[in-house]
């Protein structure tokens, strides 16, 4: 019974094709998997600042998709499909600091963010499952106990 | 090279900022994998559930990709094991610890990426090309609370 339902809340908004989506998102995971962001002991030497392979990876990021984001403004075609991007940033709020402390903590707890622990999965580091299912239970509990922040407010 | 080897930070930094442009160029999309979670949460069966998900549960599609990339990075040496790394030592090998010490550390993520607006691929990497000053701050705070967490982790103890 709860697995018909959710197959049909899953069929009930299906007008586009899914497949580019997962083409980028085993992009994304197979090059934070090279980047070696799975691996916890990488993270660890990160945070203590002993190596700096991480902060290199994130700030060569920044750079590509920055650059990237300027051109396609400056063009008369800014997105494929000519649609425009929404590039709004995120609103300015002093106590989303707060999450984003306690965001760190956990990352430096599990040594992964929610991109890694999917990832981690499919690399065979099985462990990650319960990193996985502590974040379902954290974006549940969010929703749940602090409602008032909409899905508008959030970059993703 | 291309399925053996780590890469080194620019070639790898290179790799997800061309997938963040591919997903904003191809289809107007924002990186960002919390979202993905929450679209999981959206089908949860409740009786009536508060989360709204995103177009077509795309950010749901995009997230599930990510393990079969991890599996693709690893072709050439996979490895199942329930090992991790120096975490191990931290729990004395306890395999029931290091479970709740990971579902803890989980929670703290989902929970504070949805607070903070995104999380590292969100906030950190879209947020901050995009010029966003509160994501530039978030992962500011990111990675303070990380460094402080980790020094007492592995300083302290």
């Amino acid at each position: 019974m709860a697995l018909k339902k959710i197959i049909n809340r899953f069929k009930s908004s299906r007008n586009e094709s899914k497949w580019p989506y997962v083409l980028f998102g085993v992009l994304f995971g197979y090059f934070l998997s090279k980047s070696r962001a799975t691996d916890y002991d990488t993270i660890v030497d990160m945070f203590l600042c002993k190596e700096f392979q991480l902060y290199g990876v994130i700030g060569m990021a920044i750079l590509v998709t920055s650059l990237g984001l300027f051109l396609m403004k400056r063009s008369r075609k800014p997105t494929f499909s000519g649609k425009p991007f929404d590039g709004d940033p995120l609103k300015w709020e002093p106590k989303r600091l707060v999450g984003a402390f306690l965001f760190g903590a956990g990352w430096a707890l599990a040594g992964t963010c929610p991109g890694t622990s999917l990832t981690q999965l499919g690399e065979g580091k099985l462990i990650a499952i319960f990193t996985v299912i502590g974040i379902l239970a954290g974006v549940w509990a969010y929703k749940r106990f602090m409602p008032g922040t909409s899905s508008k407010d959030q970059v993703c | 090279m291309l399925i053996s080897n780590t890469w080194s930070w620019w070639a790898a930094g290179f790799g997800i900022g061309l997938t963040a442009l591919g997903l904003a160029w191809f289809k107007g999309r924002r990186l960002g994998v919390t979202g993905g979670f929450e679209d999981a949460c959206s089908l949860l069966p409740e009786k009536s559930s508060s989360f709204t998900p995103s177009p077509s549960h795309w950010k749901l599609w995009f997230i599930l990709g990510l393990p079969l990339g991890g599996f693709l990075a690893n072709l050439s040496h996979p490895s199942w094991s329930w090992l991790y790394g120096r975490l191990d030592a931290l729990v004395f090998g306890n395999f029931i610890l290091k479970a709740l010490w990971l579902l803890v550390g989980g929670f703290l993520i989902g929970f504070g990426a949805r607070w903070a607006g995104g999380c590292t691929s969100g906030n950190s990497i879209m947020g901050i090309s995009l010029g966003s000053k509160m994501s530039i701050l978030a992962t500011l705070a990111f990675l303070a609370a990380g460094i402080i967490v980790t020094n007492i982790l592995f300083k302290v103890f």
